[in-house]
């Protein structure tokens, strides 16, 4: 097994690190301070990793046992357009979380958090790099008629409000956001990439398994602080609640649920060898992996507060408190964390807009259903465009204006104002490229 | 062997059940000691050290690297360096399956040498590794004690 690691061509390369220094500045301080925070750990490099010598055969769908793709051109156009909708929501989200992490870095209570993060979007920005590796290598043709430098533009181009998938068009309200997000968004990231890793095309297989190892530490980043804040919260310190992660949790839950596609789909991906599982199998793994995040984090809570409780005397009380809803020798439900239902404030997949409240009850009115929501959510989020557009769209379902489908398809819609920098609008990421011709980034020959 | 054993590689979830482990053999509870240790062999490899899993609580863990030009040694060598399986779980080859998955990823990543560093006064642990294969080598361990100056 080697790993092959590469560059973009120069002008791409560039491009990127344009791009690094409009959406993370901070990038000069994390290698200034690597040694500090990372010693012993293997310097950050811009660059694409291909681990070679994996499986060579394709490994499910209809093709299973047959070689897998090494070239686009190999498939037929829609499969590869299939692919290149997959490699570019891919690259979208990992440049999307930095703009996104970038908004509250600053906020850390605590430097080692804030450079663990810092790391974290580091390597997001390999990962995108490592997705434009993909589509700059190979002639995607076959899927597409627009060229390389336009991909990426594209790509490069788009700001938190344009990105392919809704999660990423969310700004942070506080550092609390970017925490969770790692345990939660980045979490999704593991299953697409250990699903990816069988892909059917041979490069994407082999981008794999570098990605997963740095996503391991993504949701490390996001779980130790976590852990840390609710042995806090045990204490009764005053920074950050339970209530407070509770509210987060329930912001980015629905989110990360809704990456996995509609809840129905996914046998194309299958069907193709892209993907061995389906989206609900995926998710339904997913859901419950979020489960287990939860009781650790009740888990740490409980002995930190009851110090006299041996592990499984604290994985008892935690039963009786968070299933029982009883409250044990002070603890009661409220302190704890619970796991929004699958369906709560869901607008995307087979329950969108389908009003189903945090515990799974039934609502019939959307005014109740948006205050019991509100509930739920931190009041920074609710205060934001995001909400804003989502309680649009249920009056307007739930009033027989549009169905609920046409809602789930008009999310994202979020235009952005302003903005990190006020060049970076104007500018091509890609110098040297052919000029914008207008066309939209069709996935169709 | 217990029926439902899975190894996995560690993750930062098994933070807490190592924690447990670890307590129920050394009588303490530190779990900042275990995110910090899992941490680092996270940040090294996640795919290169493991825990076994049975009935939904950690049994067991392996923790270790590869490292090369320590020691003298400039080939790259597998280091096993913590380990642990549950009392109540000994003597069913929870053990032996996590070197196993360690020995194979040592493998993956070009190792053709494996050290570990065992007290003789540790029977149990001295005969495992001796079970696995391991023998006595030209290295040798060395130490010296060094007590705290005296407080002027
Ligand atoms: C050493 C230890 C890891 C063995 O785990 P285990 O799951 O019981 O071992 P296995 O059942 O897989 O045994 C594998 C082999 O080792 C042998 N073995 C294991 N423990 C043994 C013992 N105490 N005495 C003699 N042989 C032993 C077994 O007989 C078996 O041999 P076989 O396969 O040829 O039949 C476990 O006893 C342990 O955790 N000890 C404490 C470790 C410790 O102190 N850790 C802290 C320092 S890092
Ligand atoms: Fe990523
Ligand atoms: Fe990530």
């Amino acid at each position: 097994m080697s790993v092959r690691a590469t560059e973009l061509p120069k002008a791409y390369h560039q491009a990127v690190e344009r791009w690094r220094d409009t959406y993370l500045p901070d990038f000069a301080l994390l290698l200034e301070k690597w040694d500090r925070f990372f010693p012993r750990d293997r310097p950050f490099k811009l660059c694409a990793y291909r681990e070679c010598g994996s499986c060579a055969k394709i490994e499910c769908g209809e093709k299973k046992g047959q070689e897998k793709y090494v070239r686009v051109g190999e498939m037929g156009s829609d499969q590869a357009a299939h692919l290149l909708g997959a490699v570019r929501a891919q690259a979208s989200t990992e440049f999307g979380s930095i703009q996104q992490h970038q908004l509250t870095l600053s906020r850390a209570q605590d430097e080692q958090d804030q450079f663990w993060i810092l790391r974290m979007m580091a390597e997001e920005l390999r990962h995108g790099y490592q997705m434009l590796h993909l589509l700059l290598e190979d002639d995607w043709s076959a899927a597409t008629r627009r060229s390389g430098a336009d991909m990426v533009e594209e790509i490069l181009s788009m700001r938190t409000g344009s990105h392919v998938l809704g999660t990423f068009n969310i700004d942070f309200d506080s550092f609390v956001d970017n925490i969770v997000f790692c345990a939660l968004v980045d979490r999704v990231g593991k299953y697409q990439l250990s699903m990816q890793k069988v892909s059917a095309y041979r490069p994407m297989a082999e981008s794999m398994p570098e990605m997963l190892r740095e996503e391991a530490f993504h949701l490390a980043a996001g779980v130790l602080p976590l852990r840390r804040w609710a042995e806090q919260a045990a204490q009764d310190s005053v920074y950050v609640t339970m209530p407070l992660m509770q509210k987060v949790i329930n912001k980015w839950l629905p989110r990360a649920l809704e990456m996995f596609g509609h809840e129905l789909g996914g046998a194309t991906n299958l069907r193709y060898g892209f993907k061995p599982m389906v989206n609900a199998e995926a998710q339904e793994a997913y859901y419950r992996e979020v489960g287990k995040v939860l009781d650790d984090l009740n888990l740490r809570f409980i002995r930190s507060r009851l110090k006299d409780l041996k592990h499984g005397e604290a994985i008892a009380l935690r039963r009786r408190v968070v299933e029982e809803g009883e409250s044990v020798r002070g603890i009661a439900p409220e302190h704890l964390l619970r796991q929004p239902h699958r369906h709560f404030f869901r607008r995307r997949g087979e329950p969108a807009f389908s009003m189903v409240g945090f515990a799974g009850e039934a609502f019939e009115d959307p005014e109740l259903y948006l205050r019991h929501i509100l509930e739920h959510l931190p009041e920074t989020y609710a205060a934001g465009r995001d909400f804003k557009g989502y309680a649009t769209l249920l009056r307007q379902v739930q009033g027989g204006e549009i169905d609920a489908s046409e809602a789930a398809r008009k999310t994202p819609n979020l235009s952005r104002v302003g903005g990190v920098c006020p060049c970076s609008k104007a500018v091509r990421w890609v110098a040297g490229g052919p000029t914008d011709d207008g066309a939209t980034f069709s996935t169709t020959p | 062997m217990p029926e439902d054993l899975d190894i996995h590689p560690l993750d930062e979830l098994a933070v807490d059940g190592i924690a447990a482990l670890d307590e129920k053999i050394s009588g303490t509870y530190s779990p900042e000691v275990w995110e910090r240790r899992t941490m680092y062999y996270i940040r090294r490899d996640p795919e290169g050290s493991f825990v076994a899993e049975s009935d939904g609580k950690i049994v067991g863990f392996m923790l270790g690297e590869v490292r090369s030009g320590e020691f003298g040694l400039e080939r790259p060598t597998g280091w096993i360096e913590v380990l642990g399986v549950d009392p109540d779980y000994r003597q069913q080859a929870v053990g032996r399956r996590l070197a196993e998955a360690m020995l194979e990823r040592f493998r993956e990543l070009g190792v053709e040498r494996v050290c570990t560093l065992v007290s003789e006064s540790r029977e149990g642990l001295t005969r495992f590794f001796a079970a696995l294969g391991f023998k006595a080598s030209d290295l040798r361990s060395l130490t010296l004690e060094l007590p705290a100056k005296e407080a002027s």
